[in-house]
Order: C-alpha cells, then structure tokens, then sequence
C-alpha cells in the first residue's frame, strides 16, 4: 500500500476535493490526477510526473481554496487561489521549482516525502499543533495508503486499546462522556463483549446561528475530520469495536453534511479489514439530533426525536445492546493514543473552531494547556472584538479568552465545552444575543420536559420584559438554576448557560436595558427629534 | 404482550405503532433495597424507585395516622406519574425532584432506589425545583376550573392546592388567541389541549396497554402536543376505537368522555366546558364505517404521517434562526 501514498512521489499538487475546476486546471499545468487506486492503476502517474491529489479541507476556511505545492524538501502553501494560478503553480513543480510563482502564503521546509501537514508558521495553518488534524488537506481523504503512511491502521490488542483509553475524556455534547473520562464506559461496554455497539457521533449541526440573515452555519470539528481524515476516526472506532467484540459499528452523521456523508461512506467501504463493518447513518439536521440519546432514537429510526431518560452508571442501548457513544473527536483521539503519539511528551489536544464575527471560521487544534486566545491567530476579526460565547449554540459568554481550553478551566469559568468559540464583535448587544438563544431554546428543545419546554419558554418572556423596564434578577436565577439542575438531557443544562453567563459578566446591560438604553445602540428606536 | 411470544413473532399491529417516544431504559432498583426518606428508612422490593421510598414512607406515617412525625418533610407532588398499568414513568413534569445524598438533585420517579440511598425531600434545591417546574406546567394549562369537567378530581389542582400555590410565578394560559380549539368532533370523547400537560398517560394507554396505535406525541418545543398517528387533524378522523383509556388515565380535564364534560363544572347559565374556549372543532356528520377496518386500512398511513412529521421539525429548525424580531 505504501508505494500508492503520496508521501512516495516526488511532485505533488494538492488541491480541494470539491474544486472540479482547479484540479482541471492542475492537469493543464502537467499534473496527473492520482485518486489513489493502488500501484495496479494503469492511471497512476510515473514516478517524474506530478501528481494532483484532491484533499479534504484543512479547517482554516478564509484561506479556500488553498493549495499547496510540494516538491522534495519543500512545500509552497497558496491561498485563495484562482485556476490560472494552479495551472501555473502545477508547471513550477513540473519543472522542480517550488513557490516561485504567484504569492505563496508560506514556502515551509521538511523532510522528503511529509506524510502530514508540515508546519507552516506566522500562518493561520501555522496555529497550534496538527495531530489530529495532521492530514487535513493533506491526505486523499478516502485513499487508505496516505493513512497508512501516516502510521494509521494499527493492529491495536485489547490492551492497547484500554491503555489507550486511559484518561481520555469525552469530547463535545454529543459524546455520553462529555468532559469525563471514557474508561469507565468501556469497561461497561466489555461487560457486553460481543454484544455492545459502537456509535461515533459526528452529528454536531453548525458552530453558530445566522445573524442579521447571514448563513454562517459551517460543519463543526466533527464533520471537518470526517471530510479530510475520515480514517482517523474509522480506525478510533475500529479500536473500540476491537476492545468490545461490537456487533455494530455506526458512524451518525446530520443529512446536512452531505460531503462529510460521502467520504466516511467511502473511506468505510475503503477500510482495510475492520473489525466489524461500519454502517453509515444519517439524521435530521436539527440541533437537539446530537444529544447521545436522540442520536441513538435516530439511529433506531424514531421519526421523532426526544430525549431518553438515563439509567445511573449504565449505557444507553440501540436496540437493545449496550452503546457506547463518542463522538468523531473523542475516536480520533483514542486513535493517536493507541499509537501512543499522544501520550508521555505531549498535553492532550482540543478542537477549537471560531466563528461568528470574523470574516470566515476556523478550525484549529490547541494544546489542552494553550490559552483560546491563540486560537484567534488563526481567523481576521469582522470587527472589534466585545465578547464571545464559549461552548457552542449554548456557549458561555466572557470577554476574555485568556482561559486554557481544558475542560477544568473552561468549566470553571461558567464556559463550554463544545469547542466552539463564536466571536461577538462591537456592535452586537449581548442582552439581544441572549434573548435569541433562549428563544431558539424555546422553539427548537425536543419538548419532552417541564424545566427544559416551558423553562425556555418562560425565560424567553422574562428577557423580553427587562425591555419593559423589569429586569427580576433573582426570578431569572432561579428559572436558570432550575432548567440546569432538572431537564431530562444536557439540551436544557446548556440552554440555562448563556443568559447566567451573560447576567453574571455584563449585568450593568441589563441595568441599561431595563433603564431604556442600549449600550451597543441595537435595540432601541433612536427618540424622534422634533422638527 | 405475551412472554409467550418470540422476539419478531409480534402482531403485525404493534409494528407500525409510532408514538413519538423516546425508548427509556427501565428504572426500577435491581435488588431489594433499603432507602431512607427524610430520616425513616424504608424496606422496598427489586424495581422500585425513589418515588416509591418516598410515598411508602408516606403511607407509612398515614397508616398510623402519624403525618407530623414519620412522614415526609415537604410534599412531592409527582405530576406524571401514574404508577398502575406500566404506564409511566415519563418522568417529563419533574415535580418529584429530591437531593440524594450521593448524586445531588435526581428525579424521583425514574430514578433507581439504590440501596443506602439518604433521600431529602426538604433540600432548599429539591423544593424549589419542585415548585418552579409546578409552576411551569400551570404557565401553560388553561386553568378554568369553574368549565371544567375535572373540577375538583384533577391532579394538577390537587398539587397546586397541597403545594399552597396561589399565584403561580409564571403566571396561566390565559390567552385566548393562543388557545386550541376544542376537539369535540368524537362522539365518545373530547380534547381540549390547553389543559394537557403532556405526561403522556394517554399516550402509553393507547399503545402499550390498548396497543390501539391512535394517539401519539407530534412536535417540538412550544408545539409539542398530542396528536393522531394517521395524521388527522380531528378526533373523528383518527383511528380512535372510543376504548375510552385515554379519558380514564389523564390527570386533568384534557380528555374527558362525552357527556360528563360538565359534571363538576359551575352551574352559571351560559357558560360550559366546551364553550369556555371559545371555538371547536365539531364533528362533520358524514356517516362514518366500523373504526376497526377503517383503522386497518389507514395503518400504512402512520408512515408516511411519521415522515411528513419529521420533515416539517427540519424545515422548522432551519427556519427558525435569529431572524425573527427581538425583543
């Protein structure tokens, strides 16, 4: 398998998968198009041609399209490229030539033949470390040699995958083990060994909601990893199916994500010798579909989605047999430990994506020990930075990012866990920010329980009348500290977050509001002048 | 159904039974257990819950006529819960919250009596969750005791009276424009929406217990609300046999049998259960055929109902962004 990787080719051109035009163009500039059939491929290109590799997305979207240019030592990286450019580009490293065209982004040194990303610094793709995602826009995403070469497909024991799973916390809402450790769950699913399920959820609908019309739903860190690097969370699962003998393995994915879907079909049907075959299932691109339960009513087929109860120190079951649900990130992560890449020298890794109000989002993985802050290296700010809200659609709101993103120090400051950072610039009136997300509470809980359908509902009417001049702090608290202690799923838990976030850091705005003044001028008609 | 039974070998009715429901774990104790409630321990058998230790404790002291000493702290009102027939529990109103020792604030109800488990029912948190989510269920109950055939056997009364509440935080449906109409369109039984509290008895009575396939939970958020499984719109047009389950199980005036509607309401000329929302939805005269073959042949129609409710909650999540005016 290794000689069909491109980490054997002397020239490559990577280009994005979904770009039809660029990789024409790259074929015109003398590159062959190398989709990776294996070393029979009477299509593959020789040994002096340069190959065009199409590649999964990187995560730093205001860099799209990149591409980048490696010849032996040496990888140029060109940003927002046009076909002209590609074909030019693919001619240089025709010739043996790397970054001499055009206006490279950065021209990055490494070893011959890279099997991941190489490091680009003072670039955005430069931000943070890139294991998880160190074959992002670099590896054919449904190709199994690039994997492979990047020391992917271990033949994992079972003690290797426990040992791996240790100290491994859950990553993202939609994990059963959400910032807490994965073992125990594991240790359950083998009690079932050879009855247990394995559910990698890779749900997560959208970093953010649209603000004045704006669409900027994005695929979340889970979706990114199933699009450019869908065997590193293949192989996290196959790990898992190995440890419990699973009789499924389900990879869930919102119907949304329609190339995040393709690939892991693809990359599933691709997977050399998995343990259990994997099943891909979709389901509706609703925002409560993620929540481990629902995910699992989904995977059942239930045409409608609430929240199941949960039985103390048990697995939830699909149909009928123990489950263990992780999410892609959770996967990905065990996988790099079973390969103990991530374990003794280096501090866990988080995916952090940022978005709201920058000019595009991105998706970068920090150092558990790395402050938010660094994450905004790698985004340009629509504007002033005011604040932002932690945690994804029910992210805790600060106006510092000078917090390390592990789980400990977000949590203790009042934060989220998701691992999305949605920036709020000077213009955004934060009493206005909250009152929307507590009626997309209201409108999108699954309306099971009381604390989570009416409390939303009712929290929603009392933001609504600080407006009026009545601002009940303490009735406020008391609905929040309610919605949190008692809904049936993390759905009305985290629905309470913003608004507490929000009253806890800029109360004095909601003093303005209920006085008639809006501190950002958003929300109140400017008194009429008289003529 | 019957133990008898293999797994698969089901009648094909309960194939195409699509409540809407969530499959919730079971949530009864493994073991015996030995609980203790507010300071009195007490002795309980595999599967129950800690709802069952605090109502036996309840007994308890009742039975010796001892409420003051021997009982419970506070009262735990339990809205949803039902507890006969293997209805429940949902575990949805969550006014049965208590602190536990070990895992802090659990629902009472729908969580295992775990032996050793040290139960309050007087925690400042327990009793205020209690009382909030009380309140939450009447800010969207259309509380006209006075029209309401319910009056006076009611559980959702019965708690708010034990639970002294006599105005609520959050206020009741008291608007006349977001009301329902009544769905008087079944000879047999009436609906009116305003006052359910969705704990789902009706649900599980029609397809666990009557294994009818009529009634299911449809919606989401604000729209949540008991629907029909073939889609109708009117009880009339439903697949509804009239078995009357429904109407026995509900704990407020919601599903009522025809006929006694007005049994407790308030003698005042003029004003009835059914015109006390001032529109309904009535039955439209046309012969109908035996519900029974009707509902055979409308059974296939529970699919694509259910597809076309599924569709309509994406479209409805897609549309509902921050477009909307605010505040």
């Amino acid at each position: 398998m290794d000689d069909s990787s491109l980490a054997e080719r002397q020239g490559v051109v990577r280009v994005p998968a979904d770009r039809a035009d660029l990789v024409e163009a790259a074929q015109e500039g003398g590159g062959t198009v190398d989709d990776g059939e294996g070393p029979a491929d009477d299509d593959a290109p020789a040994d002096d041609e340069v190959t065009v590799a199409r590649v999964g997305p990187t995560g730093i979207t205001g860099l799209d399209p990149l591409v980048s240019a490696t010849s032996g030592g040496e990888t140029a990286f060109y940003a927002n490229v046009d076909p002209a450019l590609v074909t030019e580009i693919t001619a240089d490293i025709a010739e043996g030539s790397v970054g001499v065209v055009g206006d490279p982004l950065a021209v990055a040194g490494h070893a011959l033949g890279p099997a991941t990303f190489p490091l680009a610094p003072a670039t955005p793709l430069g931000v943070g470390n890139r294991r998880i995602l160190g074959g992002a826009g670099w590896h054919r995403p449904t190709e199994p040699s690039d994997h492979d070469a990047a020391g992917g497909f271990v033949d994992a024991t079972l003690e290797d995958v426990v040992s791996g799973a240790d100290g491994l916390q859950g990553r993202g809402w939609g994990d059963w083990c959400q910032d807490s450790d994965v073992e125990p769950a594991l240790d359950r699913a083998r009690d079932a060994f050879g009855e247990a399920a394995v559910v990698v959820n890779a749900h997560g609908t959208a970093t953010s909601v649209g603000h004045s019309g704006a669409d900027t739903d994005r695929p979340t860190a889970d979706a990114l990893l199933l699009e450019s690097v869908p065997f590193a969370v293949l192989e996290g699962a196959d790990h898992l199916a190995t440890a419990v003998d699973a009789e499924r393995v389900v990879v869930y994915v919102s119907e949304a994500d329609e190339t995040a879907v393709e690939r892991v079909r693809t990359a599933a049907e691709h997977y050399p010798d998995p343990v259990t075959p994997f099943e891909v299932v979709t389901g509706p691109a609703v925002h409560r579909a993620t929540e481990p339960t629902m995910a699992l009513e989904a995977i059942e087929g239930n045409h409608r989605l609430e929240a199941r109860l949960r039985r103390p120190g048990e697995l939830p079951t699909l149909n009928g047999v123990p489950a263990l649900v992780h999410t892609a990130r959770t996967v990905a992560h065990l996988a790099r430990r079973v390969r103990a890449e991530d374990v003794g020298g280096h501090a866990a890794t988080r995916l952090v994506t940022v978005s709201g109000d920058v000019e595009a989002p991105a998706t970068v993985e920090l150092s558990e020990t790395a402050s938010l802050d660094a994450a905004l290296d790698a985004v340009s700010l629509a504007g002033e930075f005011r604040a932002a809200a932690v945690g994804g659609r029910f992210g805790g709101l600060t106006d510092s990012l000078d917090v390390s993103c592990s789980p400990g120090s977000l949590a203790a400051g009042g934060l989220g866990t998701e691992g999305v950072v949605e920036i709020l610039g000077a213009d955004r009136c934060l009493v206005e920010f909250v009152g929307r997300r507590a009626q997309l509470a209201a409108d999108t809980n699954c309306g099971r329980c009381v604390p989570c359908r009416e409390g939303s509902t009712q929290l929603t009417e009392l933001l609504r009348d600080v407006y009026d001049g009545d601002f009940e702090r303490g009735a406020i608290a008391e609905l929040l500290r309610v919605m949190d202690g008692s809904s049936v799923c993390a759905f009305g838990v985290e629905a309470a977050r913003p608004v507490r976030t929000a009253i806890e850091e800029f109360g004095e705005e909601f003093e303005s509001h209920a006085d008639g003044r809006c501190p950002a001028g958003a929300c109140f008609e400017p008194p009429e002048v008289p003529q | 159904m019957s133990s008898d039974h293999e797994a698969g070998d089901v009648p094909p009715l309960t194939e195409d039974i699509a409540p809407g429901t969530a499959t919730d774990p079971p949530v009864g104790s493994d073991d015996a257990t030995t609980v203790t409630v507010d300071g009195t321990a007490v002795e309980l058998p595999a599967g129950s819950t800690l709802l069952d230790a605090v109502e036996a404790v309840e007994k308890g002291a009742d039975a010796r006529g001892d409420s003051a000493d021997g009982g419970t702290a506070e009262t735990v009102p339990a809205l949803c819960q039902y507890g006969r027939e293997d209805i429940g529990p949902r575990s949805t109103c969550r006014t049965c919250m208590v602190e536990t020792d070990s895992e802090g604030l659990v629902p009472a109800c729908s969580h295992p009596a775990e032996d050793g488990s040290v139960v309050r029912t007087d925690a400042e948190a327990a009793v205020e969750a209690r009382d909030v989510n009380l309140d939450l269920v009447l800010s969207n109950h259309n509380l006209r005791c006075t029209t309401c055939g319910k009056n006076g056997r009611c559980d959702l009364q019965d708690a708010a009276i034990e639970n002294d509440v006599e105005e609520p935080r959050y206020g009741v449906l008291d608007d006349r424009d977001a009301y329902e109409p009544i769905d008087d369109s079944s000879s047999f039984i009436q609906i009116d929406r305003n006052k359910c509290i969705l704990c789902n008895r009706c649900v599980e009575a029609c397809n666990d217990v009557q294994v009818e396939g009529v009634l299911r939970v449809e919606g989401s958020g604000a729209d949540t609300r008991i629907g029909f499984q073939n889609g109708a719109a009117t009880m009339e047009d439903s697949t509804c046999v009239s078995c009357g389950h429904c109407a026995t199980v509900c704990p407020t005036g919601s599903l009522v049998e025809k006929g006694i509607e007005d049994a407790t309401t308030i003698q005042i000329p003029g004003f009835t259960q059914k015109n006390s929302v001032g529109k309904s939805y009535e039955r439209d005269g046309s012969p109908k055929g035996p519900m029974t073959p009707k509902k055979a042949a409308e059974r296939t129609d529970r699919t694509a109902s259910g597809e076309a409710e599924r569709a309509r909650e994406t479209a409805k999540e897609a549309a509902s962004d921050e477009r909307r005016d605010w505040p």
